[in-house]
């Protein structure tokens, strides 16, 4: 494996996610973009018995690589081979079951409980901005028994509230806040990934554990709207290698729709990592 | 054997407080006892007809899968066309539908599970044409579930604890089982479900291959259903392979030959989808632009059909049908 030298940002996201991806572990991934293309990612790459399912209920497909624009699920080449086909019903009910180990979600806001919210920014009903909705992930979110969620490290994003919760986390923090909303016992959030760091959670709290080596932990901070907890070993991530960039570039987001450069891009200057 | 201890009490600890779809399940039986054509006689009949019989202003729509993914995309267009109003759409696993149907004066309420929000639907929120309640997209296809069985709710193990279901029909209860809080939503029976098929019969006996949504969820649960089908087929080959019918005649009102009904998406197996097609209806509704593209796709023409002949060609429908090399599993 050959370290990178030039990748943008939230291709470094997609590297970590990969590096989470296990073995013998059912991954739900949410949607058809990000999620997807990260568990592929540390499927091809590390995890060659990793198993996914899609929100169509396709368990554990052999996908015909790269996807044409937008036909991530239900389209032939992205439920190619798979071992069952099945419905969303048939997903949301084999996470009911207990079936998937990890949800793997991205997300417009997350808070320090890990609640997410993917439907609107401002106050609820007023002249915010809706979005889109929960669509897969709030099943996803309440019935896997990990999950890991993959945002922007912005403090727009980061906040310590969500405006809306679309999908739970840990929702007020308490114990047992989940199961008193009716949720399964012991789930919950993971992880958190993004293109600088990796946070777990520590008593229901988010806690940074890991950073990228061309940004400082104070500079993450500066981009939460509140301060996590930050473990006393901070972690330093890998950067990612020529190999995933490959498959990422070639295979799977060949259009870059979400691993643009958004963010800005990370290059090798002979001597140490620096952002453009 | 568990033996009955103290009564438990049934108490409701959270509610919902947005608009839901009246629940009726034995209005539903009796809808389906007396509408219901039980006998095998054809439901044959053009999308005009099927619209124009089954589609009624302040419907509730659900439509299968969506636009880019095996859509009933020619039934949707004839919706469009015939300028149903004021219908309220299940807006699950749906990048553009709802914004198509909203722009167009078409739908006025949704329930969101996933729909594009984009220009179209701020403005219609804004200027109050169009009311939002929340939900994801396995809470609207476990309602269909629910409905589908006949039964008035269905506890379900998400949802719990969000803002969504404080914008929805959901309920907090205390499970007379266990003792556990657990969810309730509300059943969903839709008034018209629309739904492509990759084949049928004239009575309405259908298959779909691949993965879906809620296709056999819908059906069940609608009271009036539409399936637009790529293929029609005689009832002896339905007859020859059972274990391949994924919605039985009884359930169907209206039965439409539609190949290529899934324009500009695909329909797996049979066709890919048409990448231009799929980025221009994109671009119409980021861009704020679904007007223009509806008087170019939609209202120039009298049938699907004839825009597909005069807008898109054969040409391109081969070159389509040509790209679509994973063929295994789409047939009986």
């Amino acid at each position: 494996m050959t370290r990178a030298e030039a990748f943008s940002e939230r291709e470094v996201a997609r590297s970590t996610v990969a590096h989470l991806i296990e073995d013998g572990r059912t991954y739900w991934a949410a949607g058809g973009g990000t999620p997807l293309y990260a568990v592929l990612l540390g499927q091809k790459l590390y995890a060659p018995d990793a198993q996914y399912v899609t929100e169509d209920g396709v368990i554990s497909p052999e996908p015909l690589l790269p996807f044409e624009p937008m036909m991530t699920m239900v389209a032939s080449r992205a439920v190619h081979h798979a071992l069952q086909w099945g419905t969303m019903n048939s997903a949301g009910v084999h996470a009911q079951l207990g079936h998937m180990d990890y949800g793997v979600l991205n997300t417009l806001q997350v808070d320090q409980h890990g609640n997410i919210n993917s439907t609107f920014l401002g106050e609820y009903g007023g002249s915010g901005r809706r979005f889109g909705g929960p669509g897969g992930a709030d099943t996803i979110a309440a019935c896997c028994w990990r999950t890991i969620l993959i945002t922007d490290q912005d403090r727009r994003k980061f906040v310590k509230q969500v405006d809306f919760i679309s999908s739970p986390g840990f929702l007020d923090g308490t114990p047992g806040a989940r199961e008193r909303a009716g949720l399964p016992r012991d789930t919950g959030p993971w992880r958190v990934v993004t293109p600088w760091a990796m946070y777990d959670y520590s008593e229901r709290r988010l806690r940074l554990i890991a950073r990228v080596p061309w940004v400082s932990v104070e500079e993450i901070l500066a981009e939460c709207e509140w301060k996590p907890l930050v473990a006393s070993e901070v972690q330093v991530l890998e950067p990612p290698t020529e190999e995933e960039l490959q498959l990422l570039r070639t295979e799977l987001d060949v259009r870059g729709q979400t691993t643009d450069a958004a963010g800005g891009w990370i290059t090798w200057d002979g001597e140490q990592y620096v952002r453009a | 054997m568990t033996a009955p201890s103290a009564p438990r009490k049934l108490s409701i600890l959270r509610e919902g407080t947005s608009q839901y779809l009246a629940v009726d399940p034995d209005g539903f039986r009796a809808h389906i006892r007396d509408n219901k054509q039980r006998a095998l006689k054809s439901r044959l009949m053009t999308a005009k007809e099927a619209v124009e019989r089954f589609v009624s202003d302040g419907d509730y729509l659900t439509y299968e899968c969506n636009y880019l993914m095996r859509g009933p995309n020619e039934v949707v267009h004839e919706i469009i066309r015939q300028g149903k109003k004021r219908l309220w759409a299940a807006g699950k696993f749906t990048y553009v539908d709802v914004a198509l149907l909203v722009d167009a004066g078409c739908v006025s309420r949704a329930d969101c599970g996933f729909f594009l929000s984009a220009p179209p639907i701020d403005r219609a929120l804004k200027e109050g044409r169009l009311e939002v309640f929340e939900y994801s997209n396995v809470i609207m296809t476990l309602r269909l579930q629910a409905g589908a069985m006949g039964v008035p709710f269905l506890p379900v193990r998400s949802f719990g604890g969000t803002d969504g279901f404080d914008h929805s029909g959901a309920k907090l209860i205390t499970d007379p089982y266990t003792g556990d809080p657990i969810t309730i939503v509300p059943a969903l029976n839709p008034d018209v479900a629309v739904i492509h098929a990759h084949q049928a019969d004239v009575f309405g006996n259908a298959r779909i291959f691949g993965t879906g949504v809620s296709d056999v969820e819908s059906a069940l649960a609608s009271k009036k259903v539409i399936i637009s089908a790529e293929e029609i087929v005689e009832t002896a080959e339905i007859r020859r392979n059972p274990g391949a019918t994924s919605i039985p005649y009884y359930a169907v009102d209206a039965v439409v030959h539609s190949p290529y009904g899934s324009y500009p998406g695909t329909c797996p197996g049979y066709y890919g989808s048409d990448p231009e097609g799929v980025f221009e209806v994109f671009r119409a509704i980021m861009s704020d632009q679904v007007q223009p593209y509806l008087d170019k796709w939609i209202r120039p023409f009298e049938t699907f059909e004839q825009m597909l002949d005069e807008r898109v060609g054969k040409p391109k429908l081969e070159a389509m049908r040509a790209r679509e090399t994973a063929r295994e599993g789409y047939s009986a």
